[in-house]
């Protein structure tokens, strides 16, 4: 087919419609579901305060079940996403300390670790006194061999989208506007060292989600959390 | 089994033509069967008769996905069709028009008959100039990314949730990747912050990208399939 005709008529040329925005779409947005970063921490501290924090790490893991979304509830997601968040901001941190990365590399983890420790502030600002501690983490030579540091990166940065995705219907409200403001972020962290290691970015059409026990064996299977 | 794959999904809009063959309740019924599998989520966007127990927000909130992602596939489409973005870009156009019409095909799916008409587009050019063409590519997917993030808390129905969820950090990944490509940070923030309905209508109604009237410069009328 000729470029001149395919470009008259454009790509949907057969859609004979006006320009218009669906009707059905709400005239304003209803935010009160919304709340900025710090009436969320606000209210959250005082939500999270009836929990405990978990007891041993990665092998107690609160059993997240899909019940109705709660302020409990919310605490004990939390405190899973501030578990990933840790071994992320530890990860990075360490593998800009050491100093083997160069170049794009180093970039991307100077970077990536000042937006984890970020994450990892606000949630324990979030969760207060039921903030779970830091475990004892190990990352071995994967944060000094350039290799295996974009390979854990790589896994690391999936297995926490996978697990926000995987809990936001679990959310209430208020707690999943914030988790997505977080998620987006760890997605972006995901293409960026993907696109740097000569990986497609963005290989499916969706995100899978996982379960708060796939995301547990995911953890267990890098060995990096060595105790409480 | 297989896990949702860009060739699994919409290899050179096959499905969707297939689709824009049978009609209604069927298009959705056969959107439904294809996704079954590893496209679980797409799958539970398109199950027939999804929109009709829809909160009529939900609906709202499709459409408004729907005509974001309109405005993506035809985008990438039209670049693809053109074939003039050449070089470190010239996957963009194929991959991510065919990521972007598989959430056109389930979005509608969802809708069946509720679903919006596509818009008519002009692109004005910027899907054959390779520079024009990423600096678009860069703003629709920071654009959809916030999209998506702005209504995450207005869904009602979990399993439209997690649909979306999965569909908006898709977007973010398409961010950072055109980000990289052109130079620019993938990840400028450790927060993105999501957009409200208003501020991502101003923002397209800005770009002029949805054409007053259909395009009249065809020199045969198009034909109508529909």
């Amino acid at each position: 087919m000729p470029l001149r005709r395919q470009r008259a008529r454009g790509v949907e040329g057969r859609d004979d419609r006006p320009a218009r925005w669906p009707e059905t779409v709400p005239a304003r947005d209803e935010d009160e579901a919304v709340w900025s970063r710090e009436q969320f921490v606000a209210r959250a501290v005082v939500a999270g305060g009836a929990l405990a924090a978990g007891g041993v790490l990665v092998a107690g893991l609160p059993r997240l079940a899909a019940s109705a979304p709660s302020a409990a509830q919310d605490a004990k997601i939390l405190n899973f996403a501030l578990l990933l968040e840790y071994i992320e901001a530890a990860f990075y941190s360490e593998a800009v300390a050491k100093g083997k990365l160069t170049g794009d590399l180093l970039d991307y983890a100077t970077t990536v670790r000042d937006h984890e420790r970020a994450h990892v502030a606000f949630l324990k600002k979030a969760l207060g006194g039921s903030a779970r501690k830091k475990p004892k983490l190990e990352f071995g030579d994967k944060t000094s061999d350039p290799k295996k540091f974009t390979a854990a990166a790589i896994a690391l940065e999936e297995t926490v989208i996978a697990a926000y995705n995987g809990q936001a219907a679990n959310l209430t409200k208020p707690t999943l506007a914030q988790a997505a403001t977080i998620v987006s972020v760890e997605a972006r962290h995901a293409a960026w060292i993907r696109a740097l290691s000569g990986k497609d970015p963005a290989p499916t059409a969706t995100d899978k989600p996982k379960t708060a026990s796939e995301v547990q064996a995911d953890v267990n299977r890098t060995g990096f959390v060595r105790s409480t | 089994m297989p896990d949702l794959t860009l060739d699994e999904l919409d290899r050179d809009g096959a499905i969707r033509e297939t689709l824009e063959e049978v009609s209604g309740d069927t298009r959705a019924a056969f959107l439904g069967k294809a996704a079954v599998g590893g496209a679980a989520l797409l799958g539970a966007l398109a199950a027939p008769g999804r929109a009709d127990a829809a909160a009529a927000s939900d609906v709202a909130i499709l459409n408004y996905a729907l005509t974001l992602e309109y405005l993506q596939s035809s985008f990438y489409t039209e670049a693809e069709r053109l074939g003039a973005i050449k070089g470190k870009l010239a996957r963009i156009p194929r991959q991510l028009g065919s990521v972007e019409r598989a959430h056109v095909s389930a979005i509608k799916g969802a809708l069946g008959r509720a679903a919006v008409k596509r818009p008519a587009f002009d692109f004005k050019g910027v899907t054959e100039n390779q520079t024009k063409f990423l600096k678009t590519a860069v703003a629709f997917e920071d654009l959809g990314a916030a999209a998506y993030k702005g209504q995450a808390a207005r869904i009602k129905s979990p399993a439209l949730l997690a649909a979306a969820i999965s569909i908006h950090s898709v977007e973010a990944r398409h961010a950072a990747w055109m980000r990289f490509l052109a130079g620019a940070t993938p990840a400028a923030t450790a927060f993105d912050e999501g957009k409200s309905i208003p501020q991502v209508r101003s923002i397209v109604a800005s770009t002029h990208f949805i054409a007053a009237h259909p395009k009249k410069r065809a020199r045969r009328k198009p034909k109508y399939t529909g």
